[in-house]
């Protein structure tokens, strides 16, 4: 009488050598698998940054591409709302000197056109100031 | 053949450290087993010893991912369970679904030495395995090979512990019949 387990492993021995191959290959490139090892080689260069990285992003690696993600959304939406006009006259470049100094010119001129044709300034109006009515009266007995 | 059953002491620490000989223990414990269950779903000696290789390699990348140093064979074997059903299903396997079987009666028997076999049985029982749907099977072997419990079993396939239990006693049922009409 045998179990099942027995008949079971009774038709297969024969591929065990096979299997052995296997396992002694797979152990052969264990270390080169292995994510201890990498980590082991690249902690002496970076254990700052693989410190973070598998303490803080890589365990919560989803809540953080969910924010870079809004992120992203939320600078894609502010920029395509910007005012067009506003960016072309942060885009043009400043004017030079010579630009600076016929627009001056030009504006002296318009003044000086505009002065030959611009009716007399009338006199400023007197200011009024109220006084006691005794005291005008006064004044005019001087007079 | 029992001590399966018996808790071992694996080297599973010293392996997920990138130790080469604990690796070479663990391997050698599981190599067999592991082999047994694939060759008994897809009954092909090159692409079970592919798919025992391709598990031992995604073990060694993913021993990170071990949380109980206890689980892992069961861990080992939903690798393997995982690879061969993907295989499976590359090749035109059809998922059989068996939720709508009755969940078994209590007096559910849990040991796989419960079912001893005659020599002159021997090749009725491998007939009789091989003719039962894959998900069966499956559930038979694990129970068959490592002795693994429901919960264990349900976990490594990634089913409901009641649908394990269904198939499990369906499919021991069955061998049951065959066994007592060869008589």
């Amino acid at each position: 009488m045998k179990t099942p387990r027995e008949i079971l492993f009774a038709r297969h021995e024969n591929v065990e050598p096979k299997l052995d191959a296997i396992r002694r290959e797979i152990v052969g490139q264990a270390s080169r698998l292995s994510p201890f090892e990498k980590e082991k080689s690249e902690t002496g260069a970076t254990p700052v940054l693989l410190l973070l990285w598998r303490e803080l992003i890589f365990p919560c690696r989803r809540i953080w591409t969910g924010l870079a993600a809004v992120w992203i959304l939320i600078f894609a939406v502010n920029f395509s709302q910007r005012d067009p006009a506003e960016m072309m006259a942060r885009k043009s470049p400043a004017p030079s000197p010579e630009m600076i100094l016929a627009f001056r010119q030009q504006e002296k001129l318009l003044a000086e056109l505009i002065g030959s044709n611009e009716p007399r300034i009338a006199e400023p109006q007197k200011s009024f100031s109220p006084r006691p009515s005794s005291e005008r009266r006064f004044e005019t007995l001087m007079t | 053949m029992l001590a399966v059953a018996i808790a071992e002491q694996l080297p599973v620490q010293q392996a997920r450290e990138g130790n080469p000989e604990a690796w070479d223990a663990l391997f050698r414990r599981y190599q067999l087993p592991l082999y047994v269950y694939v060759f008994e779903l897809v009954h092909n000696e090159q692409t079970s010893l592919d798919l025992v290789q391709e598990t031992f390699i995604a073990a060694v990348r993913h021993i990170g991912g071990l949380r109980d140093d206890e689980k892992f064979g069961g861990w080992l074997f939903g690798i393997a369970h995982q690879k061969t059903i993907q295989l499976w299903r590359k090749h035109g396997g059809k998922e059989i679904l068996f939720d709508e079987i009755p969940e078994p009666p209590d007096e559910f028997e849990n040991s796989p030495d419960d079912l001893l076999i005659r020599r002159e049985q021997e090749a009725e029982f491998m007939n009789l395995l091989n003719q039962l749907p894959m998900p069966q099977r499956s559930v038979l072997l694990l129970h068959f090979v490592e002795d693994f419990s429901i919960e264990e079993i349900a976990h490594i396939t990634e089913t409901q512990i009641g649908t394990v239990k269904s198939r499990l006693h369906y499919a021991k049922r069955a061998l049951r019949k065959l066994l007592e009409e060869k008589k």
